[in-house]
């Protein structure tokens, strides 16, 4: 059913995602994922493109279980990140948001983002790619299931974390 | 650095007083990068590539030598040689960024052909426009001075005069044998990598490997992170994580290995969590007990100076440096393993790994930023010198019991891995590089 309803529910489910982000509500960002959440950032290859077979190739992030992204929280929230205390303010700007398929319980969906984050330390810095998720239907809403996300630039300025990508 | 200044002032190296200092300039005096460049990285070996990552005839990486672009690249005869990343003609770049496989090497300015010994083999047009007989000799790709390899780590020298590279390596090749694994295992790059950019000198972040010190209070967020999510998620096997270097007291030792090289080991609290555990009874046919605790007890480290640094404390990786600038400098890295490793331990290694490492870790980014503000406070002229006497008295030259159940003799060894043994050993090198410029008085 890819129906004008289904998109925009979609798109306001990845858009709440991202204010969640950027107002640091690091519960109710959590609160998006399956407890079985893969959380995904491919790696660069030398010959050009990106990893495509997360377990057995390097990843930027791959994070198997909404534990391992709570484990990121807690860093942030331990005060002793010099790289996240305070962590960086950012603005995400999610577009181009599409359904690539759907079935009674999953949904495919890709968007664009651009993230504009500012910290006293790095200043400010602008990231970029694509996002493709698998979304769980949880009662009126969705869960994620899984989030993919691509990078534009194959050289780090810095370094990034999940809030900021 | 004023004029009247010397490099062995901003080095203040007086053991007998308990005193080793650096100045703070050497992070932020564009005159002392320039120096570097033509003492220390357009003059001496340098790390470039791994053999893992040129196989085959026709595998090239590109990388650079200080300022000067490089190609590395497998010839027909499975020889291993290095050329500037220049046309013979008008300069082009050659090769694109990073790595491929060509038969032949065609400057995508004007077209000139090259094979990979580096000899010019065709010109477009070119009976036409050029005198009679056109030399194409002329156009042939020089050779970098000396490329050779050990284990694997292809090292090369933009200078003729260096003395060979296991001379050179000295202490680091006992530790070299037996990263990762030890032969005749052969050693793979994981597909996958990362470059990164830092806005610091290079020798920041070249000092923050050796520098266990700072490990429990920098990282000691990526234990509290780790904690969490084993709490809540449970961990078994290899895919449990050893944090306990960074909250425990634990043996450790350090070493100035000679040549600016460095060491530390400490033991694992939980050396079953490693994947080189599950061939312990297999190394234990083939070595002594005391070389089999260093493979599978021992959470290693290794710098080779001045770009090149080696370690398996939470996972197994190399990384190369560079500088950009006084205040800027490219870090690339790879995670390095046993070819043929059973999946799910090759999964274990690259799920530590990203924890860890990469500009997306839960521990490297903290190190960046360490290093970040590290340089800025470079320009606090008015409290210039950084101290690193830590471990001062206590080191002692030659080799301790661990290093002689490896066999490798260091310059100097202490019995903890958060003294700074290591760190002055990489300025004493430094000093000895910068001061044999030509034509510069030493001090």
């Amino acid at each position: 059913m890819l129906d004008a309803q289904l998109q925009a529910e979609v798109a306001d489910f990845l858009y709440r995602e991202a204010r969640l982000l950027d107002q640091q509500r690091w519960k109710e960002w959590l609160d998006l994922y399956a407890e079985d959440a893969v959380f995904w950032v491919p790696a660069p290859r030398m010959s050009g493109g990106y990893t495509d077979d997360p377990e057995l190739e390097l990843n930027y992030i791959y994070i198997l279980g909404r534990a391992g992204l709570e484990a990121r929280i807690v860093r942030i929230e331990t005060n002793s990140s010099m790289a996240s205390t305070p962590p960086p303010r950012t603005c995400h700007l999610v577009t181009g948001v599409t359904i690539e398929n759907a079935t009674a319980t999953e949904i495919r969906a890709a968007a664009s983002w651009q993230v504009v984050s500012f910290s006293e330390q790095r200043g400010q810095q602008l990231r970029s790619g694509s996002y493709d998720y698998l979304l769980r239907r949880a009662g009126s809403s969705f869960l994620i299931a899984r989030k993919k996300i691509v990078l534009v630039e194959h050289v780090i300025d810095g370094y990034f974390d999940v809030y900021a990508v | 650095m004023p004029n009247s200044a010397s490099y062995a002032d901003l080095i203040d190296d007086r053991p007998q007083d308990g005193i080793f200092r650096i100045h703070r300039s050497i992070y932020n005096d564009p005159s002392i990068l320039e120096a570097e460049y033509r003492n220390i990285f357009e003059r001496g070996w340098l790390f470039l590539c791994h053999e893992a990552i040129i196989p085959k005839p026709g595998d090239y990486f590109t990388t650079h030598m200080g300022r000067q672009p490089v190609f590395v690249i497998r010839k027909e005869d499975g020889k291993i040689a290095a050329y500037p990343n220049a046309c013979g003609h008008r300069g082009s770049l050659l090769l694109k960024p990073r790595s491929g496989n060509t038969k032949s090497i065609t400057c995508p300015y004007h077209g000139f052909c090259f094979d990979p010994e580096g000899r010019c083999v065709s010109a477009p047009k070119r009976a036409t426009g050029w005198p009679a007989e056109l030399a194409l000799t002329q156009f042939d790709l020089q050779p970098i001075a000396r490329v050779d390899s050990y284990r694997g780590f292809v090292f090369g020298s933009l200078t003729l005069d260096v003395p060979s590279l296991t001379e050179h390596l000295g202490g680091a090749t006992a530790l070299m044998d037996i990263f990762v694994a030890p032969a005749p295992q052969p050693l793979e790059i994981v597909s996958g990598y990362s470059i990164y950019e830092t806005a610091c000198n290079w020798k920041v972040m070249h000092e923050n490997g050796p520098d266990a010190y700072h490990a429990p209070v920098v990282h000691n967020n990526f234990a509290a992170a780790i904690a969490h999510r084993e709490k809540r998620a449970g961990a078994s096997g290899f895919r449990k994580t050893d944090t306990g270097r960074l909250t425990a007291r634990i043996a450790s030792a350090s070493y100035d290995l000679g040549n600016g090289h460095t060491a530390f080991w400490q033991e694992r609290p939980a050396p079953e969590a490693f994947p080189i555990w599950g061939q312990r009874e297999a190394l234990s046919r083939r070595f002594t007990p005391g070389q089999l605790a260093w493979m599978t007890e021992r959470g290693r480290h290794v710098t080779v100076f001045p770009n090149l640094l080696m370690n398996d404390l939470a996972s197994t990786h190399l990384r190369v440096y560079r500088p950009l600038g006084v205040d800027r400098m490219e870090t690339i890295i790879w995670c390095i393993a046993p070819v043929g490793e059973p999946a799910e331990a090759r999964a274990a290694r690259l799920r530590k790994f990203e924890d860890f490492f990469l500009p997306s870790g839960m521990a490297t980014p903290d190190d960046v930023a360490i290093a970040e503000a590290a340089q800025q406070a470079s320009w606090a002229h008015a409290s210039p010198w950084s101290v690193l006497s830590r471990g001062l008295h206590s080191c002692h030259e030659g080799p301790d019991d661990a290093a002689r159940e490896l066999g490798f003799v260091p310059q100097l060894s202490s019995d903890s891995w958060d003294h700074e043994v290591a760190i002055r050993g990489v300025y004493r090198r430094w000093l000895d590089m910068m001061v044999r410029e030509p034509g510069r008085a030493n001090a």
